[in-house]
């Protein structure tokens, strides 16, 4: 008897297919990942299987979880007890005036029927063995993404549910965050199985077992994960799996670097009185490409904003080299979308710029082309354009200024993985024709990896 | 926590000094003999004369400059020396004393009976949707679009005159009390009502609420230990914000209804320019508001661990 | 513009149009004017003559009326209009204009929110009896907090956010940034700030007119009226209705109108 069995499950709003009929069977110790982009209709299958879809949204098709055939509204009984999810945003999915073990707890007692005294037993020992044994009497806003993340998933695990369904569940964490993340997944469904849902292509690497790639609300391909990454069938899922980091072609090798543009010495950053990165010693040459990694929380952000003199250095030196005025040290943000004003057009905002610093005007058509960016998309605000389109028209103003130094924040982060390798490469090649010294943050080794000359680890 | 604490103690001191300067500015702006007429609400008027007068305007610093005088009128209030009403020529603190057992009934028998009403209409509405929702989402409009006294006066034409269920007005029973506490009750449930609507939609719809589902509680569990809390907090917090209304509508209700309490005595000590009796409910009602309001703040406080800041 | 607005927002937008053309136009409609008494048509109920009949008094209510309306319009209007000012370029500067400076306007807030808002008015009323611009300065000394402590939260959270900080690197300066960053932020909010103080103001005024201590007789004020006109609700339930009705009416328009993106 398979755990789950589908048969041509789709959902529909109204008469538009959102999700095209897809059928699956899992057996016990099975693992499925269900790759694709955000948007794609990924979260609406976990959603169609779990029966928790919202009411404007209708399904067709058969869900036959252990041997019984159950309609949407029979699933709820399964939930926790034999099906469970994992939501996308644990730090938004437990409750906000409740302790961790408190809610683990009383998971146990009310699902799974322990007894008081044992429900509490298991809770403390169920979190000890994720680390977490001071963290129970938190809530959830005392807690990390990834502990949150852990509270979850045990959580969703309390119940006893062979079927764990995990909707995107290292998004927002750190590589080794994730890593944890994904092992605990694995530990956890030995006895069952798992579903995961993920646009992540190293997160379907590490899970392994069987794969399917949709794209808008389409099957495009399935198989065994090992067999679809190494080699793809579809060209959409050859682009994704490209995207990732690992598989970029490697850089060009650097060029010699001399003139030094900024000196740092002794350098402790922080942010109130608390330091984040002690005794940073280290110096930026003219139009090198750094990378800058380290888990959150270490202080990448705030290096940044040290270095370009919007935050006070705790102590240290910072020494520029250069006699560059205040406005061509530049910087890219992580979410362009909170960078840029929404109130105006993207030309009145590129016109403003060019007046303040009266800049040749010949120069923009050039570099917009240069950057892939269309004219027309001037017209439109700062809503009206796709992230990478914004990160790019940020890049375009940061470059008409002629900057000497670039701090990229995470710059590709909230791009999609095919967009993301689009911009990160363009950055550092229009930077280098540049002249200009860029400082690129990522939380991903891999991609820091392949962009850049060298390294600076901050350690928390 | 302190901090807050900090500010309501700063606010007892503006409220006295607020209340103090302005009264001191409304005698300052009388025409007449200020100090005949204040001899007079200290000793009755039988036993005014001009040397008492003269007294008093030594006393209070009425022959000096206004700073002094100024100064001599807040020493008496910071001795809660509120002297005597120039109407009745009682003292103002026992007036006040009075008054204040009745504003506090009709104050507590509205916030319960709004309470009553608007959580269940509330809760229901938002579970309900559809009709329940629409239907109390316009009668909550037309409600809040009409002022207290217009509901009172509806309220009075309809169960006093026309059915003759309760009084008119005045009070002493029992059935005095019932179209004054309904009146300001329906005011604050007008919106508290919505309030509730929109903290419970806010809960249900929210990730942790379908995460307890998810992980096999039931929905009366799920309501229980995860909803009921949850929609409390920002609830409670918004009657520290309507406390306002609440003191507002006791004014208006109790001049409506003429139940004696602080607002109506308020209200006929500026019609008659009582200054001694203006002063003294201005100032029991500022105090009493900032008491009530640092009793919410210690409530959300308790409930809300994170540390209250929703208000 | 207007097509940003929701339909709740237009029909209050509407009503509230009508109501402004009433109290312009409508006394120009009917000869006489809103003190003129006439003892021997007292009572009148609406006719060709008084399209909205007279009152204890004999006096015209179609022309009383749109001075009652007139009046509250115009109270609420310059209210909003002044402490709208007030309170954005004060919530502004406390957000952007050091320490000092915003801990000694949170200081006057939390001094002025001590007492209740109606209880202010009611002193300030006292001092200069029956005084329309004692009533428009003391309404607005408690309206303009609304708009200090939204704009000032505003601007606190956007002078951290990367918009402000990206433009203050382009070397963009602080009128610029007020510009294209704060007000774009604080204007939508405005909006519905100010319907709701407007619709206060109005109710304000009609309270402190119910109790007598506010603007003062012959004027025609909507409270007044109703307080005056409560004695005949048996023998002339219209007029009483009418003052009554029209409160309503404008309280709604503004209440609707404030409505909407939020909901």
């Amino acid at each position: 008897m398979s755990l789950i069995h589908i048969e041509n499950l789709a959902v529909y709003a109204g008469n538009t297919e959102l999700l095209a009929p897809i059928s699956l069977t899992l057996e016990k110790g099975q693992r499925l990942t269900i790759l694709g982009q955000t948007g794609s209709g990924k979260s609406l299958l976990a959603q169609a299987i779990m029966g928790n879809l919202p009411n404007s949204l209708r399904t067709e098709g058969r869900v036959t979880l252990f041997g019984e055939e159950v309609n949407a509204k029979q699933r709820q009984r399964f939930w926790g007890r034999r099906i469970s999810m994992l939501p996308q945003e644990p730090w938004n999915s437990l409750d906000p005036l409740m302790g961790a073990q408190q809610q683990l707890e009383q998971t146990y007692r009310m699902v799974a029927g322990e007894s008081a005294a044992n429900a509490q037993q298991k809770a403390a020992y169920t979190l000890a063995l994720q680390g977490l044994q001071d963290s129970g009497h938190k809530r959830v806003d005392q807690l990390s993404g990834g502990m949150a993340q852990r509270v979850a998933i045990a959580c969703a695990m309390a119940g006893g549910a062979p079927v764990l369904l995990a909707d995107e569940p290292t998004k927002g964490l750190d590589v080794s965050r994730r890593d944890q993340v994904v092992q605990q997944l694995m530990s956890q469904s030995k006895q069952g199985a798992l579903i995961t849902i993920t646009h992540d292509v190293a997160v379907a690497r590490q899970i392994g077992g069987r794969m399917m790639v949709i794209k808008s609300g389409e099957l495009l391909e399935q198989g065994n994960t090992s067999d679809i990454l190494s080699a793809p069938q579809h060209p959409f899922t050859k682009a994704l799996i490209e995207a990732d980091p690992v598989n970029w072609p490697d850089k060009t090798p650097a060029s010699s670097h001399k003139t030094p543009l900024v000196e740092v010495q002794d350098l402790t950053i922080g942010r109130g009185n608390k330091a984040l990165s002690k005794h940073l010693n280290f110096t930026l040459h003219q139009g090198e490409v750094v990378g800058v990694v380290g888990d959150s929380g270490c202080g990448k952000s705030t290096l940044g904003d040290t270095l370009l003199g919007v935050h006070q250095a705790m102590e240290g030196t910072i020494l520029r080299h250069s006699q560059a005025p205040l406005h061509q040290w530049q910087k890219l943000y992580q979410d362009p979308t909170a960078a840029v004003s929404r109130a105006v057009s993207l030309a009145t905002l590129l016109e403003d710029t060019v007046k303040l610093h009266k800049i040749d005007r010949a120069r923009i058509a050039p570099l917009m082309r240069q950057l892939g960016l269309d004219e027309a998309l001037l017209q439109r605000n700062s809503e009206g354009v796709s992230g990478g389109e914004l990160q790019r028209f940020c890049m375009l103003r940061a470059l008409l200024l002629d900057p000497v130094f670039l701090f990229a924040d995470e710059p590709t982060s909230r791009l999609d993985p095919i967009t993301a390798k689009e911009v990160s490469q363009l950055l550092v090649d229009v930077a280098k024709q540049n002249g200009c010294a860029v400082m690129l943050v990522s939380h991903d080794p891999d991609l820091i990896e392949k962009r850049c000359d060298r390294v600076i680890r901050l350690d928390a | 926590m302190r901090a807050l604490l900090l500010k309501r103690l700063l606010q007892l001191v503006a409220v006295s000094w607020g209340v103090g300067t302005l009264t001191f500015i409304l005698m300052r702006s009388l025409p007449g003999d200020m100090a005949y007429r204040i001899a007079a609400s200290r000793y009755g008027m039988d036993a005014v004369d001009n040397r008492a007068a003269d007294l008093v305007r030594e006393e209070l610093g009425l022959n000096h400059s206004a700073w002094s005088a100024y100064w001599q009128w807040f020493t008496d209030l910071l001795s809660w020396n509120l002297g005597n009403s120039l109407v009745s020529g009682e003292p103002v603190a026992t007036q006040l004393w009075h008054m204040l057992g009745h504003s506090v009934v009709l104050a507590v028998a509205g916030i319960l009976l709004s309470i009553l009403i608007a959580i269940p209409l509330g809760l229901a509405s938002a579970f309900k949707g559809g009709w329940l929702d629409r239907s109390l989402l316009m009668v909550s409009t037309t409600l809040r679009a009409v002022p207290v006294f217009v509901i009172g006066l509806l309220a009075i034409i309809m169960f006093a005159l026309e059915w003759n269920l309760f009084p008119v007005a005045g009070f002493g029973t029992p059935a005095h009390l019932v179209l004054p506490a309904l009146t300001l009750a329906l005011s604050l449930a007008a919106i508290s009502n919505r309030v509730v609507h929109t903290e419970a939609r806010r809960v249900f719809g929210s990730s942790f609420f379908e995460f307890a589902r998810m992980k096999g509680l039931s929905p009366s569990q799920t309501f229980m230990h995860h909803g009921a809390r949850n929609i409390a907090v920002p609830v409670v917090a918004f009657l520290g914000i309507q406390l306002i209304t609440v003191v507002e509508g006791v004014v208006m209700i109790e001049s409506l209804f003429s139940w004696p309490g602080i607002g109506h005595g308020l209200a006929h000590a500026i019609f008659a320019r009582d200054i001694p009796l203006i002063q003294g409910a201005a100032l029991m009602m500022g105090v009493l508001f900032v008491v009530m309001n640092t009793l919410v703040d210690i409530a959300c406080h308790y409930l809300d661990p994170r540390g209250g800041q929703l208000a | 513009m207007i097509s940003s607005l929701s339909r709740t927002q237009k029909t209050g937008a509407g009503l509230l149009l009508l109501l402004v053309a009433y109290a312009i136009f409508g006394p120009m409609l009917q000869n006489g004017d809103a003190t003129a008494q006439d003892l021997n048509h007292i009572l009148t109920p609406p006719n060709s003559e008084f399209w909205l009949g007279t009152d204890h008094f004999g006096r015209n209510m179609w022309i009383r009326l749109a001075d009652a309306l007139q009046l509250s319009l115009m109270m609420a209007a310059l209210c909003v209009l002044t402490s709208a000012v007030i309170g954005v370029t004060a919530g502004v500067l406390a957000a952007t204009g050091g320490r000092w400076l915003d801990r000694g306007l949170d200081a006057l807030v939390t001094m002025i929110l001590a007492l209740p808002g109606l209880v202010l008015v009611l002193i300030f009323a006292a001092i200069v009896p029956g005084s329309f611009w004692m009533l428009y300065v003391a309404i607005s000394l408690i309206q303009w907090i609304e708009y200090f402590r939204v704009s000032r939260a505003i601007t606190q959270r956007l002078t951290r956010s990367p918009e402000v900080q990206s433009s203050k690197l382009m070397g963009f300066g602080q009128w610029y940034i007020f510009r294209r960053h704060y007000w774009p932020a604080i204007a939508p909010q405005l909006f519905t700030i100010a319907a709701f103080g407007a619709a206060n103001a109005i109710l304000m005024m009609a309270s402190l007119g119910f109790v007598y201590v506010g603007i003062q007789p012959p004027l025609a004020e909507l409270g007044l009226m109703i307080v005056e006109h409560f004695p005949y609700y048996s023998d002339a339930p219209w007029l009483l209705a009418q003052p009554l009705l029209l409160l309503a009416l404008v309280v709604l328009a503004c209440h609707l109108m404030g409505r909407g993106r939020t909901q």
